[in-house]
């Protein structure tokens, strides 16, 4: 990808993963630096951007990180929907978040982008103590799903920086800068119509 | 248009409050249907062999479709364990001792008429100032001898604890109860004597009850719209169960349940662990429907239990605070309305398909919300007013902002409001689009009771239960940055939020440009309305004054030492409310209701005050002058606007009325600033 130094593009990403696992906290470490401790649950879904200059371009990540509630879950598609790439993210002290990850992944490669780069993130890496997901089995999933995975921890920032970087280095180059305003414009003003007739 | 004129009226009518729920006169009521409700009341539990049939014409009929009785020991004995498991401990408090003459009224019937010992007992509607004050201080220490002697450890208790907060005015009722038979401490007394008292950190429970002296009830103290972090957190005593006493004690329990009996959610405790007290809930509210009629309350000795039944979903208040019925159903109904704002009302199918459908998993994440919805029912006068305030600011300026949020909404969007904390900043609807009070509580309360606005920019759907219960709209909310001013725009589109985004960058730029956000802030610093503003100048309104009353302005005095403790004649405090807005106005708290446990006071007694001014049974009513031993509240409605007004209890009430003159003079001068005009799209 000998592309030009000054190649810049945006990427929408999207985080998915049960509520709980630290969907929040790993875009507030990536974005602002910062952790609390008891970080609250998302509403909807949180819209952050971030610029990352990586060796031959600068990728301009649009991140919706969204809420992990049962109740949202029919909006995910929303978020994924035309997104470059997913981080998928599961604690690791908690088995059933480590199943819900799969189901996400599954849900990805049905409908979601098929050039989509995803990652698996096992967050909380700080918990070893109550680690539930060995590693191993983690790592074996991912490989056999063609994600790449990392253990992160928002707490400590450990892999944090990196994961967000690995992503947009795996990005495809070539992509068309996307224009999501101008498509969004279309879709909104059809759906505008729709509106005024129910509200009357 | 003056209020001297209404109150020329030598005798203004009385909302007649009955007076005190004296047990004769509950017998009474009682007599007539009380085979009905006997049946009702001891069959319930078991429901098994009595099918009610027999009584199921007459239990239909909006004649008899209040019944109510005087229980019996058994009865009543169920009634008890209704409220609380477990009679054997808390000292046999909450248990009817012996031959207690506890009242477990037991109300049914849809229509409207009930014979509700109003709460309003203790404190009677005046016409002439007169010396003996009744309280309606839920402490009941100082309670006037009319309400029985009160047993000492409780005048004890009551002193220590500062019950003050709850204020109770059938208080007198259930000190005379509690005389008795014996069992009064149940009541704020009984809070004292918990096993393993809760942390005083939690708000929830202190506040509310308010017995955990000063340092606990300031977080709920700070007055509109500060959200202390404590309580809004989320939801506290999250180990309690219907087991554990300090849950029994509670003073108010709100539950929402589906009509299989499974918890949906519950103000204290694990609603897991509450499967069973739902499930008695639940009972009760089907057994009451299998006769084909419909429970709205049970009384049982303080505590009134509140039943709202919106199809599948069952929502019910315990409390003890003596809030009248039509209060508490409010509330309820706005616990409702923000459990919609949430999933909307297609919730009800999960129902249909799955009638014991878990709903809890849905709700989660959501304590914090209901929390501070239920605290608002202690603060926030929107929660009874059906009405929004704004922050005051000049025309200009809320005409700057309105203008660039017209522009958004011309281009597509439903609603734009700028907001700061409860109180609007402009707000713009789209064509033909309006947009309820309920709604715009539901939505800061929802939107300032979640932290996760205020980390960057969100996109949530979100449902105005008013504007359409069925559908999601898609909210756009992110906080500008003057501290707790937040935009919100909502579309009907759930892939506009690029464009929202857009429309939130050209508004704030203007608004920046235009100094709005400063004048916002300034707002804020200067807060609202002072009663030691109210202008004192009484020769511009002697004018208006009606010929008996004019003869008080030869009284040159009430300008200086008043002051010192409020606005003039003692006015402490006072709400005036625009009908035609829809919008309200209240005055910042002066000196001598600085403490929260006062304000909280003041709060119900406005909130009383609403009810029996609104009563269906009795009202409406124009005029009200009340004086109980916290202070004189005077109300007044026109076909334009209420006023309440609170002042120091020995306020003359000449002096008072002329007053309330003044500030309705004085707020029609001001309308321009502390009321959003135009823009409004409530009235079309």
């Amino acid at each position: 990808m000998a592309t030009i130094g000054n190649n810049s593009f945006n990427a929408k990403l999207v985080l998915l993963g049960d509520m709980g696992t630290g969907k929040s906290s790993l875009v507030l470490r990536f974005v602002k630096g910062q952790f609390l401790e008891f970080q609250e649950s998302t509403i909807g879904a949180a819209f952050f951007s971030q610029t990352l200059a990586v060796s031959d371009a600068t990728v301009k990540l649009e991140i919706w990180d969204t809420a992990g509630q049962e109740r949202y879950h029919s909006l995910a598609p929303m978020y994924y929907r035309g997104a470059a790439a997913a981080i998928i993210v599961y604690d690791i002290s908690r088995m059933e978040s480590f199943e819900r990850a799969k189901k996400w992944v599954q849900e990805l490669q049905k409908q979601g982008n098929p050039d989509m780069v995803t990652a698996l993130a096992g967050n909380k890496c700080d918990l070893e103590d109550k680690r539930m997901v060995p590693t191993e089995e983690a790592q074996t999933y991912a490989e056999e799903n063609r994600l790449f995975f990392m253990e992160t921890s928002a707490k400590t920032a450990t892999n944090v920086n990196d994961i967000f970087y690995e992503i947009a280095r795996r990005l495809p180059r070539a992509q068309p800068a996307q224009q999501p305003a101008g498509m969004v414009l279309s879709d909104r003003a059809a759906a505008r119509s729709q509106a005024s007739v129910c509200c009357s | 248009m003056d209020f001297d004129g209404v109150f020329a009226d030598p005798n203004p009518q009385l909302p007649d409050p009955p007076p005190d729920a004296d047990p004769s006169q509950v017998d009474q009521i009682s007599s007539l249907t009380l085979e009905d409700a006997g049946d009702a009341a001891s069959d319930e539990p078991t429901a098994g062999n009595e099918s009610p049939p027999t009584n199921f014409h007459s239990e239909r009929n909006p004649d008899f479709g209040n019944t109510n009785r005087d229980a019996d020991p058994s009865p009543a004995e169920q009634m008890s364990s209704l409220t609380s498991e477990n009679p054997g401990d808390a000292a046999g408090c909450e248990r009817p001792a012996g031959n207690g003459s506890l009242h477990a009224n037991f109300y049914v019937g849809s229509n409207s008429h009930h014979p509700d010992p109003k709460p309003e007992a203790p404190s009677r509607v005046e016409q002439i100032s007169s010396l003996t004050l009744d309280s309606s201080d839920a402490a009941g220490a100082k309670r006037s001898a009319s309400n029985g002697p009160l047993p000492s450890d409780f005048y004890l208790a009551a002193d220590e604890i500062e019950i003050v907060e709850e204020v109770s005015p059938v208080a007198g009722d259930t000190a005379g109860i509690s005389a008795l038979g014996g069992h009064g401490a149940w009541r704020e007394g009984s809070e004292l004597d918990g096993e393993a008292p809760p942390s005083p950190s939690s708000s929830g429970y202190a506040g509310e009850r308010g017995s955990s002296g000063a340092s606990s009830g300031i977080e709920e103290v700070d007055g509109p719209g500060t959200l202390p972090d404590d309580w809004s957190r989320g939801k506290r005593h999250f180990d309690e169960d219907d087991g554990s006493l300090s849950w029994r004690k509670r003073k108010k329990h709100y539950f929402i349940l589906s009509h299989s009996g499974k918890p949906i959610f519950s103000r204290y405790g694990d609603e897991h662990r509450l499967a069973g007290f739902s499930a008695t809930l639940q009972a009760i509210i089907s057994f009451v429907e299998s006769s084909g009629d419909h429970i709205k309350y049970i009384r049982a000795g303080n505590h009134q239990v509140v039943f709202l039944v919106k199809g599948p979903i069952y929502l019910v208040c315990i409390s003890c605070t003596e809030e009248s019925y039509d209060t508490l159903k409010r509330q309820v109904e706005l616990i409702y309305g923000q459990m919609l704002l949430i999933l909307t009302k297609s919730v009800n199918r999960c129902f249909e398909r799955n009638p014991k459908f878990d709903m809890t998993p849905l709700l989660k994440g959501t304590d914090a919300v209901f929390s501070s919805l239920i605290h608002a029912f202690s603060w926030n006068p929107a929660t009874f007013l059906h009405a929004y305030t704004c922050l005051p600011l000049t025309y200009a300026t809320r005409q700057a902002a309105g203008a660039i949020l017209q522009d958004v909404a011309d281009s597509g969007v439903l609603f734009a409001l700028l907001m700061c904390k409860h109180k609007v900043v402009s707000l713009v609807g789209a064509q033909k689009a309006s947009l309820h009070p309920d709604d715009m509580l539901l939505l800061s309360n929802f939107i300032m009771a979640s932290e996760s606005f205020r980390t960057s920019e969100s996109f949530s759907p979100i449902c105005l239960p008013r504007y359409n219960p069925m559908v999601f709209l898609y909210a756009y909310v992110h906080f500008l940055d003057v501290m707790d001013t937040y935009l919100v725009l909502l579309s009907t589109a759930s892939d506009s939020f690029y464009h929202l985004k857009d429309c939130r960058i050209r508004i704030e730029n203007v608004l920046v440009k235009s100094n709005v956000l400063s004048e916002v802030q300034r707002s804020m610093l200067d807060g609202g309305l002072h009663v030691e503003d109210v202008p004192l100048d009484s020769s511009r309104r002697s004018r208006s004054l009606p010929p008996q009353l004019a003869a008080d302005n030869t009284i040159p005095e009430f300008s200086l030492s008043p002051a010192i403790t409020g606005g003039p004649s003692g006015l402490w405090h006072f709400i005036y409310r625009s009908i035609n807005l829809d919008q309200y106005v209240s005055s910042e708290f002066s000196s001598p209701i600085s403490n929260p446990s006062q304000r909280k006071r003041l709060f119900r007694a406005y909130q009383r005050l609403y009810a029996s001014m609104h009563d269906k049974g009795t009202g409406p009513h124009k005029t009200q002058f009340r004086r109980d031993e916290d202070f004189v509240l005077l109300c007044w409605i026109t076909q334009d606007f209420e006023l309440y007004a609170a002042f120091d209890p020995l306020a003359e009430k000449a002096q008072a009325i002329k007053t309330c003159n003044r500030v309705c003079q004085w707020v029609r001068d001001l309308e321009n600033e502390i009321f959003l005009f135009g823009a409004s799209p409530f009235s079309w």
